[in-house]
């Protein structure tokens, strides 16, 4: 389609911008690579710990050496999207400085958890209702807005659970939160990939 | 006024496919690599390099030029002189498109 230096109508312009519009609209829609990723970490992790706690293990705590793991895939990922991104968007530039205050805030809660005792894990759902009812509100997805006022419930009801049942209390809010709503937006993700395939065919 | 004579009132930088399609394209975004708006648009190299440097001239857009990989990588973007000429472009093109009484 080469455009030529031939008049245009006013229909024809209006029919351009709004092509292209859509058409960069839908690649900028998130695959919920992220969500899952973390999500998964975080569900296999305090699953894990439950069950060492329970068994009777003398430190049921190594669950959490996937988080380490987690990071050091976030920065490969991280490197090659980055790598491959051929579009940055406004909303890209505001959700970086959104993700950067979720983590100073995710690091102070798990950096002050010997003086959070008890109340850690519900700060950690509560920071993670911020994250994700923010992204969600961003990207106009709205399981992960929900999945956010999820986590916040959640993270009130853990204030009164003993800690056994706060692990698997913050596994059924990353379940709820970045689990399910990632796949959901992993399936928009690959039905509006499909679309857009399809009206080039 | 007769309709022709507020066709003509739309910027002539703008009422142009390529270049009308790349501003539209850089409005919806913070930035865009040069392959992407190649991509979107179809249009060919040569003529892409042409109206975008057309765009740059004016002001209307930003174009950096850098590598990555030790391959050249041209980055473009939207100036406020060019977003405040394409609102200026819609707004004339809905008085173009309302129906004349």
């Amino acid at each position: 389609m080469e455009k030529e230096n031939q008049p245009m109508s006013g229909e024809q312009s209006l029919a351009i911008i709004t092509a292209m519009i859509e058409s960069t609209r839908k690649d900028l829609r998130d695959n919920g690579s992220w969500y899952l990723l973390w999500g998964w970490l975080v569900f296999i992790a305090s699953c894990l710990h439950y069950i060492l706690l329970k068994a009777g293990h003398t430190a049921p705590y190594i669950a959490w050496f996937l988080m380490p793991l987690g990071g050091v895939i976030s920065i490969i990922k991280g490197r090659k999207e980055d790598k491959q991104q051929k579009v940055k968007t406004q909303v890209d530039q505001f959700m970086k400085h959104v993700l950067i205050a979720f983590l100073v805030s995710l690091f102070m809660v798990l950096g002050f958890m010997s003086k959070l005792g008890l109340s850690t894990y519900p700060m950690l759902m509560m920071v993670y209702g911020v994250w994700l009812y923010i992204s969600g509100s961003m990207i106009g997805f709205r399981p992960l807005q929900t999945g956010g006022m999820i986590n916040w419930a959640l993270a009130i009801l853990a204030f009164f659970a003993s800690f056994e049942m706060q692990l698997l209390i913050l596994a059924a809010a990353v379940l709820l939160g970045y689990i399910i709503p990632g796949y959901l937006l992993r399936s928009r993700y690959n039905k509006s990939t499909q679309n857009s395939t399809a009206s080039f065919a | 006024m007769s309709s022709k004579n507020m066709f003509r009132e739309l910027d002539p930088l703008l009422h142009q496919q390529l270049r009308l399609s790349v501003v539209s394209l850089l409005m919806n975004v913070k930035e865009a690599e040069f392959t992407y708006i190649r991509e979107k648009t179809g249009a060919s190299a040569g003529n892409l390099s042409v109206q975008i440097n057309k765009l740059m001239e004016a002001g209307y857009i930003h174009v950096q030029k850098t590598f990555r990989d030790n391959y050249p990588l041209t980055t473009c973007s939207i100036s406020e002189k060019g977003r405040a000429a394409f609102e200026e472009y819609v707004k004339a093109l809905q008085d173009y498109l309302k129906p004349q009484t």
